[in-house]
């Protein structure tokens, strides 16, 4: 099963598996962990002390009656009972309706669109850009173990993973903005303005990375067949690149299809700072103002986000090696 | 192998550096592109703007553009909903029938005038005012704003109750059940805009209305720019328009400042103030007490008068002001000083006076430090949300009752609303709220004294003070409503149910080339008008 230079090369296949069965059973799971979900944001909602007629009222600092505050209640639905508000709920997204926010009115799902959009393309630039520098600097790292640039770039990663978000933030906006004036502060959506938050998701993630990539690096090469490749004269790069990396790969995708949750959570504060119209912003100020329509459709999203990256990883990695799922399936 | 080590460190340097170098040709465009300058109202994608640094008043085009950095954002141009109303009034968009000036007065806006006889009002428009597409502004217009404002705000749901018509095109009328002193105070709200309902086929973001300014573009829940009104029933604006950028940190509006993108933004924190205060020459800071107080409630029914006393002889409400650092102002009473019903005496600060209040109540000191009173130490619940700087308040408050012997422990909740205000589970409650929304301390008062009120969960009970807030709900003449309102609250005062700690500044930082941005007003919604200017 060896390769050309005879090494352990993943084989690349979808024989011997049954994928439509395996997604369909995700997909089931999927449906079952969404209701077990938004039920439950639901139900914390509910309890948590105040409610969205209160918050919304008394917004602006102004005082209001309990008449006015209880005609409210009764118009926005929130005097009945807590199965029959969540069962509307869900009555209405089966049917494809959001609804409508408590706070501003204004459609659910325009707003997870527009906040969607605008994530993902936040997102997936920080994940490109970091695996763009993390890849081969994780790399490099690795085969110049103790070296002076595995010690910079250990140096480095170090610091990229201990600075909190809002602190690159705020740095960065000092320089580039401030000072240099690179960039605009205001970056409120435009193309140009994407650089810096991106940036600032980007510093993390890549000092995340760089640490993963030059662990598992380490660790391929250090395994027999590194050595036997050597020994029988195959080029560095070859064993590099077609052994090494692909066979760091399985530890490389484990750990992006974990940064889903560290982005959504940088993006909260990074959308913030930099004015950038997501959904990381939205919840924020939907959990704020008690906003259950805003919440619950956030809430959907993201859980088929997660659970799609995740079914996405596991594909993955069966098509990197097929023995992880063979292994998973007679064991399930 | 060590050739072999080097060959493949070339190879990742050789990827490296071209992911650098495509790295570098993006800030290299980003350094062209920033030393742009913005086009006509913020132009650019989506409201964004260029890194220049604007010096002068004239951006691009050489119009005349604001840019203000404002910590508010609306989903709805609409003014009859919600509060959307206060923003609509500070882009200089919108208007009322009257508004309210720095001496917490109301005056005429669209009205001419207002006139009441027993329980009717009749109010005058101004011939000239007339909306932004050049129709003239109608009694039977105004009546159907006030309906609608009825109809789709439940704050101001009040208002359906009213027989209102309009007597002819100039001429109004609001009947009211009971004598109705504060009409026109109410009528300043600026929920209360007047819309043409005709001709704003898109009310939700064009809607057509009075004001110096009209919508060019607005983003729910983010940017409006605006432009003149061509057609201003009172005079020329200025300037050509203005930008608001919804802008929530106070480190970018901060640093959006200092690097020249924005040219104004309020509600400057202590930090930033302590920063353009050392730098007079190009930035103008301006603190003036606002409406926005912060109290104290303190519960009646489980502290005795005595340990009340102690209470309010103890907090220092300055040293309080001072630890806040500029912004707030130490109150007296619930409205600011300068008003003509802000005229209430408190007691001064006495650490031994306040000890010998304890002690005549029967409190003694224990070992700890603290009083007790037949082996019970007093510790009082000071329950806070942490906001409007009332965390820090707490804090400080436990700190000043520990000096004279009052032990204490501080409660936080996440909605006082719905927890300590309702429920009254407290000693000291803190809370933060508009005193004064209105120009007239009926709605304050009424809210937080009267016997079965909102706030009135501290069991504060003066039939004396039912009769004289009777009183000043039927009372129309303004300075007999300021001289009763004044005597309701040293009532409060003097029995120790509320302690009035200090009043939110409104702050503002402007760059010297620019004035009128509603800085000298103490009510959160206005902002730009006619004479704003950007020099």
């Amino acid at each position: 099963m060896g390769g050309a230079a005879g090494l352990p090369l993943v084989k690349f296949g979808w024989e011997a598996m049954n994928v439509k069965r395996y997604i369909g059973r995700r997909l089931f799971q999927l449906f079952l962990i969404l209701i077990g979900v938004t039920f439950l944001v639901f139900l914390l909602m509910y309890l948590s002390p105040g409610d969205p007629a209160q918050r919304k009222l008394t917004a602006g600092g102004v005082a209001v009656t309990e008449e006015v505050l209880e005609r409210a209640r009764e118009d926005m639905g929130l005097n009945r009972p807590l199965l029959a508000q969540y069962g509307s709920w869900l009555g209405r997204v089966v049917r494809g309706d959001f609804g409508e926010s408590l706070n501003d009115g204004l459609p659910v799902a325009g707003k997870l669109a527009k906040g969607l959009k605008n994530t993902l393309l936040l997102s997936l630039t920080s994940l490109f850009a970091a695996l763009l520098f993390a890849i081969p600097l994780g790399t490099y790292s690795a085969v110049r173990q103790h070296g002076a640039a595995d010690k910079i770039i250990s140096f480095l990663t170090f610091m990229g993973n201990s600075l909190p978000n809002f602190l690159i933030a705020v740095l960065l906006m000092y320089f580039l903005c401030l000072k240099t004036k690179l960039f605009p502060i205001l970056a409120n959506g435009s193309a140009k303005g994407l650089f810096l938050p991106a940036l600032t998701l980007a510093i993390p993630l890549f000092s995340q990375f760089t640490r993963q990539v030059r662990a598992a690096v380490l660790e391929q090469l250090h395994k027999p067949y590194v050595a036997g490749a050597r020994s029988r004269g195959v080029k560095e790069s070859a064993v590099l690149v077609r052994n090494v990396l692909r066979n760091s790969l399985i530890s490389i995708i484990t750990v992006v299809g974990m940064a889903g949750g560290t982005l959504m959570a940088g993006s909260v504060v990074v959308e913030s700072i930099f004015l950038w119209p997501g959904i990381g912003k939205l919840m924020m100020d939907a959990i704020t103002a008690k906003d259950y329509p805003v919440v619950q459709g956030l809430v959907l999203v993201m859980a088929l986000l997660f659970v799609t990256v995740n079914l996405v990883t596991d594909l993955l990695y069966h098509k990197l090696d097929p023995r992880i799922w063979d292994q998973g399936e007679e064991t399930s | 192998m060590k050739r072999g080590r080097k060959r493949a460190s070339a190879w990742l340097l050789a990827v490296l550096m071209t992911a650098l170098a495509a790295c570098g040709t993006k800030a290299g465009q980003g350094e062209t592109a920033g030393k742009g300058t913005d086009a006509k109202a913020g132009g650019g994608e989506t409201g964004g703007t260029s890194g220049g640094e604007r010096t002068d008043g004239e951006d691009a085009g050489g119009e005349k553009i604001l840019n203000a950095g404002v910590s508010f954002n609306i989903a709805s141009m609409d003014a009859h909903l919600d509060y959307n109303g206060w923003y609509t009034n500070v882009y200089g968009v919108t208007e009322e029938l009257f508004k309210l000036n720095g001496n917490y007065e109301v005056e005429p806006w669209l009205a001419e005038k207002a006139e009441s006889e027993g329980k009717t009002w009749t109010i005058t428009l101004k011939k000239e005012a007339a909306f932004s597409n050049g129709k003239a502004l109608t009694a039977d217009m105004v009546v159907r704003n006030l309906e609608r404002a009825a109809e789709k705000n439940e704050r101001f749901a009040w208002l359906g109750e009213y027989e209102m018509k309009a007597v002819d095109d100039g001429t109004l009328t609001i009947t009211t059940p009971e004598v109705y002193p504060t009409m026109m105070n109410d009528l300043a709200s600026p929920e209360l805009a007047i819309m043409d309902l005709d001709d704003s086929e898109d009310i939700d973001n064009n809607p057509v209305c009075t004001g110096p300014f009209v919508v060019s573009e607005f983003e729910p829940k983010g940017t409006v720019k605006v432009s003149r009104n061509e057609n201003y029933w009172n005079g020329n604006a200025k300037l050509d328009g203005a930008v608001f950028y919804y802008m929530p940190e106070d480190d970018t509006k901060q640093m959006a400042l200092q690097s020249g993108e924005i040219d104004c933004y309020d509600f400057v924190t202590a930090s930033a103030m302590e920063i353009y205060a050392a730098d007079p020459d190009d930035y103008n800071l301006t603190v003036l007490p606002a409406s926005r107080l912060q109290f104290y409630i303190l519960n009646e029914e489980r502290l005795e008068a005595g340990v009340r006393q102690a209470v309010t002889l103890t907090v220092d409400k300055e040293a309080i002001a001072s630890f806040l650092q500029g912004t707030v102002t130490a109150a007296k009473g619930p409205f600011a000083e300068s008003s003509a019903y802000g005229k209430v005496t408190v007691p001064a600060v006495d650490l031994e006076k306040a000890k010998a209040s304890l002690e005549g109540a029967g409190y003694v000191l224990n070992g700890n430090g603290f009083y007790e009173k037949d082996g019970k130490e007093l510790d009082l619940n000071i329950a806070y949300y942490a906001s409007r700087s009332l965390d820090s308040l707490a804090i400080l408050i436990q700190e000043q009752l520990k000096e004279v012997g009052i032990n204490s422990h501080l409660t936080c909740e996440e909605d006082p609303d719905a927890t300590y205000i309702a429920t009254g589970d407290f000693d000291l409650a803190l809370y933060c709220m508009i005193a004064d929304k209105a120009g007239d301390p009926y709605y304050f008062i009424d809210s937080t004294l009267r016997d079965g009120a909102y706030f009135d969960v501290g069991g504060f009970d003066d039939p004396e003070c039912e009769k004289l807030i009777d009183q000043l709900k039927y009372e129309i003449e303004p300075q007999k409503r300021a001289e009763l309102a004044n005597q309701i609250v040293q009532r409060a005062i003097d029995d120790h149910a509320f302690g009035y700690v200090g009043l939110f500044n409104k702050v503002t930082v402007t760059l010297p080339s620019v004035t009128g941005f509603a800085e000298h007003l103490p009510y959160d919604f206005y902002g730009i008008d006619a004479d704003s200017d950007k020099q």
